[in-house]
């Protein structure tokens, strides 16, 4: 067996996290000195969370580096390449179930949504109508790579019923779904689940990478959209009917 | 000690399943050479260690930082600053987003070095502080949030019908992945500062928007470099 490559690249890491974090640093100490005026021990605690965050960034760059983003492409290849690649539909949506029930910021969506409804969405529908629709996006993404579909035949439906959508929609609905774009799309869709994608584009025939392995966050990042506008219109419709049914009582 | 107990377990929910799912998968359809099945399981360590100091470090230094801005600003009154530390923060915290990174490293590697990474990554951060800035005006002259994403998108379709196909995914995929750990609670904190400060209106919605309108910029900004 092969030695494991735990360190390729180390270095360039290294480097490149303290180059990205750098502006942000600067920022920080350019408003301390001009309008912050923080106390010694409030700016040491801030520098020592940067300094984690350094040391945190070098860390997560290093594991995708030596292992998701190559694990994944493989992963890819090896199923793009045999019989079985319509198997990469099935996986595509596991993943996505376990990607989103995982993801925090879907957590704060679902309350979010909770909460500008009145309690008409209750968080439960929310999560489990999010995560299939975010499967769904992972799977369809995976058919997309397969069959070659332009990005086209899903961008343009897809945002046209998440305007007409909107067009209906409270206007702070529409601020959050819209807002909950990213919510489903962590480090992980990006890191492992897009590397699949890259990986099948790579490996089939007449598939470009650029075009049909890119494409799989954009699907992902319109599934939050129409779930929240969707929801917020059945909800709505719900709570309408209600009222009038007390009015007639009335 | 309770924090850390919290981003371990939160970290930990992330990475297990997918961990789970593939290793049924290596045994049972995937069969990759063992080499490539341990380094995936070394690098989840190792990703999960980072993910777990990142969030650590970011609980400590940047939110509260972020929160401080959006605090401190209203006291000095001026509305324009809003839109001046909407630009540059929405800047210097997307240069920092893993989630760019890790996107810009992989268009880089697919592209044959055609699409630089850093050029990727600075014109990604570019269009997301051209838009939080813009998000700042908004809330300022009290423009509804509708007319901005309908412009703003008509205005993508338009580019991406003359870009070419190419750096459509790449673009849309941008938009997306823009909205990270890192810029959130930034963007967020600014919003809530300035609604206090205009006063009379309501933070809880005003606060929305910010980060709809920063993921339309990533996009536009990739589709222009296709353009050009």
């Amino acid at each position: 067996m092969n030695v494991l490559n735990l360190f390729t690249g180390f270095s360039e890491v290294i480097v490149e996290v303290a180059v990205a974090l750098t502006p942000l640093l600067i920022i920080f100490l350019l408003s301390q000195v001009f309008f912050l005026k923080l106390p010694a021990n409030k700016v040491i605690n801030i520098l020592t969370g940067f300094l984690l965050t350094y040391v945190g960034l070098v860390l997560f760059f290093q594991g995708v580096h030596i292992g998701f983003y190559p694990t994944g492409e493989q992963i890819g290849m090896i199923l793009g390449a045999g019989d079985t690649r319509w198997t990469l539909i099935p996986i595509g949506f596991v993943l996505g179930l376990a990607v989103v029930f995982a993801e925090p910021a879907v957590r704060v969506l679902t309350y979010e949504a909770e909460k500008a409804s009145g309690g008409y969405i209750p968080q439960k529908v929310m999560l489990y109508t999010l995560s299939l629709g975010v499967a769904a996006s992972i799977a369809l993404a995976m058919a997309r790579t397969l069959w070659g579909i332009s990005l086209w035949y899903f961008i343009i439906p897809g945002y046209l019923l998440a305007f007409i959508m909107a067009h209906f929609s409270k206007d702070n609905f529409v601020a959050i779904a819209f807002d909950s774009g990213g919510a489903a799309t962590g480090p992980m869709t990006v890191t492992f689940i897009m590397a699949i994608a890259i990986g099948v584009a790579t490996v089939m025939e007449g598939r470009n990478p650029l075009l049909e392995g890119f494409g799989l966050v954009t699907l992902v990042a319109l599934a939050p959209i129409l779930t929240v506008l969707g929801l917020g219109l059945l909800y709505d419709r719900k709570e309408k009917a209600l009222k009038r049914q007390l009015d007639e009582v009335e | 000690m309770a924090r850390i107990k919290e981003v371990v377990l939160e970290v930990f929910y992330a990475i297990a399943p997918i961990v789970g799912i593939i290793t049924i998968l290596q045994f049972t359809l995937i069969r990759m050479p063992a080499q490539y099945f341990l380094q995936f399981l070394i690098g989840a360590v190792m990703l999960s260690m980072g993910l777990v100091l990142f969030l650590l470090g970011a609980h400590m230094g940047f939110l509260p930082f972020g929160e401080l801005i959006g605090t401190n600003l209203p006291r000095l009154g001026k509305v324009w600053l809003f839109v001046l530390f909407g630009f540059l923060l929405g800047f210097v915290v997307t240069v920092a987003e893993p989630d760019v990174r890790v996107l810009a490293t992989q268009v880089d590697v697919v592209s044959g070095n055609q699409v630089s990474k850093n050029l990727l990554i600075y014109s990604v951060s570019l269009g997301v502080a051209f838009f939080v800035g813009l998000a700042m005006l908004r809330v300022i002259l009290n423009i509804p949030l509708k007319y901005l994403l309908y412009a703003g998108y008509a205005i993508v379709f338009l580019l991406a019908a003359f870009t070419p196909a190419y750096f459509v995914p790449v673009g849309f995929d941008a938009g997306g992945v823009t909205t990270g750990p890192m810029t959130v609670p930034f963007i967020v904190a600014l919003g809530v500062g300035i609604s206090s400060v205009l006063g009379g209106r309501d933070p809880s919605t005003d606060g929305f928007g910010f980060v709809a309108l920063a993921s339309i910029g990533p996009i536009l900004a990739v589709l222009l470099l296709g353009v050009i």
